[in-house]
């Protein structure tokens, strides 16, 4: 048997009905506020459960893509990210969205998520044993090297004014540091506060400054009223949206399926190298945020990047029986229901369960573009609404975002005060994106640093000469002296 | 199709009608993590099993994560005293997690209740590693402590524990070892695989599956005698006098009358002795630990004395290479204020006419709405903050303003409540129950 056989099962009517109901349900799930993929599939798990594997695995497979293109809707449409790996696609969606085009975006989120979906269902299969092993290779001080290298990718986005962007990576950075550290189990600026023992939820940071500060910033300016906001734009993509997207979505998938694969990976460090490519590589600068109407390649580039990743992580899960996300956590859980026991000879030993969930992992993502290219249609009606009502609304699905993920009154008084500091940071003049980067990239760039450190016992140049570490850490000063460079020439050209 | 649909309606059941049949209060039991982790996995066990074999009907549980369990903990002592009706998962890890971070509310205020399952600790290296006895990595560490990189769960927790106790068990500094905390499990074991670290420390369940698999070698086991189906010695047969399990149980609150209290353990210890439980314990693969009320209670003390013993030894100055970076707050602010000065001057120009009162109406009504929430409920609170907000972005019919707001709040609540059983807030006002 091999992924054909399993494509025939897959394909009979009865299936692709599941496959339909399932990304159906998931995306009407995943849309909602602060409920990400992994608390969509837990929650709809027990609805698979008694159905034979192959109809569970592929009723299973559409609750999962349409759970995560849910995430997807909510950061174009509303600015309000569902997980942590659809924060970067707000960036340049939601400006989308605010200029009239947000069925552009919606598209190529769509069409990109299923293309880097099937590109990395089919990596799965071809490559996939053999690149867990090389996941595995990448130890604390590979990661901590390669988020150096995100960090000076990232000095693209700190905007035109290099200071304030400086600045804002810093509050960022500050943000990112509440919390217990990891390594030693030390509460750094939590005040006493217990619940800040765990930090400030990454959503709950983007959404304050995304969602709630923009609300409030477009109360002061009183320019409340885009008329662009009131179209929503055309559905289709237009030629040349086609072949824009395309580049970014492949680049995307390249970046998103090996880093997914890395135990620790997670999907935030793939979809902002990315957008950050991809703003690079741009020939449109001027269309990037935050002073143009938004660049379909950083909806393109991150939502593919997301989507590979997320294929990438079923690869140490397949064939190694590691979950390195909570999604992945709760989707080992399901197949080990169906009998499906991971480990490196799954392939050869559990074959036709296998090749049926990769089958339907294919016809789940191909159900979810049937199903969302015409609801796009609809969504973005919903960006439509009159604007008073519109970020009335964004405000209350702000706040039960925010509370349904830790049911935690502190987090809502975090969320109120983030979004009156990010008020405030935009009066001042700087930029918010780099504020919700830092308090990314810092606690994962920290907590790999200090395992690094760890690990050699304290002995930096252990860390540093280690090849990998050597290669991504010469890469990144490379960029960042590049970043240097192109900036000193831009600022002595006249004006 | 029909079968998914009845399974969606399960989900989104409301359980409430069932309390009136039979006139009781329904058994809360509050899980101090979110879904899906160890401690709900037990709260939901409890509840089918419960509720199936007519123990007790209707069983809820509630979700209350956070900081190892220590904010549950706290939430529940204070909000629930004297509650005859309601219980609080634990396990070693909240006392680990108490002890940790000196929190103000300690597991001594609870009522024991029941130890109920447990899990003994593996030591392992993968399968490629020189090691091939617990004593080849107990001469390893004992030339070099902090040589030897041990691989496990956050710190704190479990893992860190049985590491800290083999070296004090050895005569080490236990503050010397080198232990790498990792996020999740996940994690743990790709770092141990991946030759990351030089051993790995996790539940016997978790690193049994891998050994199957032939990707690493358990060299030994926290359990007092050897586990069948498991080819590995215990510490003290390797000579090294520690046994640690990492245990389950359920706690009541304080205050309880000793007849409320009687009655719970004897419900709880009747659940242990049913078909359903024990199939629920080989499905999930939790070894049976059952204790009644006293015995649990002495074991208890047992634990948090020999756990505040591994925290404080692990405080202090002359900790190992696991040190944080203490001044990084520092730094970043100062970094902060420093480009912020040096950038004031590239700020954009001032918007010509700022309106501040909408602004401040909808700050004020974000704290409106948190100060409501709690008492009068999750639909007022939402209620105000729509109007205001659509007031402060021009929006001046009120007549229509207001039926809008409370349409869009209860239709948010009723949807979140119904569908996915996410308790947004009641309010206090109208249950009369506090927290």
């Amino acid at each position: 048997m091999n992924l054909l056989d399993g494509l025939l099962i897959a394909l009979q009517p009865m299936h692709l009905l599941w496959a339909l109901a399932g990304a159906a349900l998931g995306t009407a799930v995943g849309v909602l506020p602060g409920v990400g993929p992994a608390m969509t599939v837990a929650l709809l798990l027990p609805a698979t459960f008694g159905l034979e594997p192959t109809s569970g695995m592929i009723l299973l497979a559409g609750i999962y893509y349409g759970a995560m293109y849910g995430g997807s809707t909510t950061s174009i449409l509303f600015n309000i990210p569902g997980e942590s790996a659809t924060i970067v696609t707000a960036i340049e969606g939601h400006a989308m969205t605010r200029s009239g085009r947000a069925g552009t975006a919606l598209a190529t989120a769509a069409v990109g998520s299923f293309v880097a979906g099937t590109i990395g269902t089919l990596l799965i299969a071809t490559v996939g044993p053999t690149l867990a092993q090389l996941a595995l290779r990448m130890g604390p001080a590979e990661q901590f090297a390669l988020i150096l290298l995100a960090f000076a990718m990232v000095t693209t986005v700190l905007g035109d004014q290099p200071w304030l962007g400086l600045a804002s990576l810093a509050l960022g950075l500050l943000i990112g540091a509440v919390g217990i550290d990891v390594q030693s189990g030390e509460a750094r600026l939590t005040f006493g506060v217990p619940q800040l023992l765990d930090g400030i939820d990454i959503i709950v940071v983007a959404v304050a400054f995304f969602a709630v500060s923009e609300s409030l910033y477009l109360a002061w300016t009183g320019d409340a009223a885009p008329a662009a906001l009131g179209q929503g734009g055309a559905v289709k993509l237009t030629r040349e949206g086609w072949k824009r997207s395309i580049p970014a979505w492949l680049r995307g998938t390249a970046l998103g399926f090996p880093l997914g694969a890395i135990p620790a990976g997670g999907a935030e460090l793939p979809t902002l190298l990315s957008y950050a490519l991809e703003k690079r590589l741009s020939r449109h600068p001027d269309e990037w945020t935050p002073n143009g109407p938004g660049a379909i390649e950083g909806v393109a580039g991150p939502e593919a990047a997301n989507n590979a990743s997320a294929a990438g992580t079923l690869v140490p899960m397949l064939a190694l029986g590691i979950p390195t996300t909570a999604t992945a956590a709760v989707l080992l859980v399901a197949l080990q229901q169906y009998g499906l026991q991971p480990g490196p000879l799954l392939f050869q030993n559990a074959g036709d369960l296998v090749w049926a969930l990769l089958a339907s992992l294919v016809v789940g993502n191909a159900m979810l573009l049937v199903l969302n290219l015409p609801l796009v249609h609809w969504w973005t009606r919903l960006a439509s609404i009159r604007p008073a009502y519109l970020h009335a609304g964004i405000l209350v699905l702000a706040t039960v975002g925010t509370w349904t993920l830790h049911r935690s009154m502190v987090d809502l008084a975090v969320l109120a005060s983030l979004g009156t500091l990010g008020f405030i940071w935009r009066v001042l003049g700087c930029p918010s994106v780099p504020v919700v980067i830092g308090a990314m990239l810092g606690p994962l760039a920290e907590q790999h640093l200090q395992r690094a450190l760890v690990v050699a016992n304290g002995d930096w140049g252990q860390v540093l000469r280690r090849p990998g570490t050597a290669t991504l850490t010469a890469l990144a000063l490379a960029v960042a002296a590049g970043a240097l460079v192109v900036r000193a020439r831009a600022a002595r050209r006249p004006a | 199709m029909r079968r998914l649909l009845l399974a969606v309606l399960c989900v989104g059941a409301p359980r409430v009608g069932l309390a009136q049949e039979r006139g009781d209060a329904p058994l809360t039991i509050v899980a101090p993590a979110a879904p899906g982790g160890g401690w709900d996995q037990l709260a939901r066990a409890m509840q089918h099993t419960l509720e199936t074999e007519g123990i007790a009907r209707p069983v809820l549980v509630e979700n209350i994560p956070g900081a190892a369990g220590t904010i549950g903990l706290a939430r529940f002592v204070s909000g629930r005293a004297g509650d005859p009706r309601s219980l609080l998962v634990t396990g070693l890890v909240m006392v680990g997690g108490i002890a940790q971070n000196a929190t103000p509310v300690r597991l001594e205020a609870a009522t024991p209740v029941a130890r109920l399952v447990g899990e003994y600790e593996a030591i392992a290296v993968a399968a490629a590693s020189p090691l091939k006895s617990l004593g080849d990595l107990l001469q390893l560490l004992e030339r070099d402590v902090g040589a030897v990189s041990w691989g496990g769960g956050s710190a704190g927790g479990t893992d860190q524990m049985l590491v800290d106790l083999v070296a004090q068990a050895r005569g080490l500094d236990a503050r010397r070892t080198s232990y790498v905390a990792f996020a999740g499990g996940g994690e743990a074991r790709g770092a141990l695989l991946g030759g990351q670290v030089t051993a790995g420390v996790s539940g016997v369940g978790e690193l049994a599956e891998l050994a199957a698999r032939g990707l690493v070698r358990i060299l030994a086991v926290s359990a007092p005698a050897r586990l069948p189906g498991i080819d590995a010695p215990t510490l003290r047969e390797s000579g090294v006098d520690v046994v640690l399990v990492n245990w389950r149980g359920v706690m009541a609150p304080p205050g309880l009358r000793a007849a409320d209290r009687r009655r719970l353990e004897e419900e709880i210890l009747r659940m242990t002795r049913t078909p359903t439980w024990q199939d629920e314990l080989r499905r999930r693969g939790w070894q049976d630990m059952t204790m009644g009320a006293d015995a649990f209670g002495r074991y208890l003390v047992a634990e948090v004395n020999r756990v505040d013993r591994l925290a404080q030894a692990r405080r202090g100055e002359g900790a190992g290479a696991s040190r944080s970076l203490p001044r990084l707050p520092l730094v970043l602010a100062a970094v902060l204020v420093v480009a912020l000065i040096a950038g004031r001057r590239q700020a954009p120009g001032r918007i010509s006419t700022p309106q501040w009162r909408p602004v401040a109406l909808i700050i004020g009504a974000m704290l409106v709405n948190l100060l409501l929430s709690e008492r009068a409920g999750f639909v007022v609170g939402a209620t105000v903050l729509f109007a205001a907000t659509a007031f402060a972005f021009g929006e001046r019919r009120v007549s229509r303003l207001l039926p809008i707001a409370g349409v869009f709040a209860l239709a948010t609540f009723l949807l979140f409540r119904g569908a996915l059983g996410v308790a947004l807030p009641i309010g206090s006002w109208w249950t009369g129950v506090a927290g």
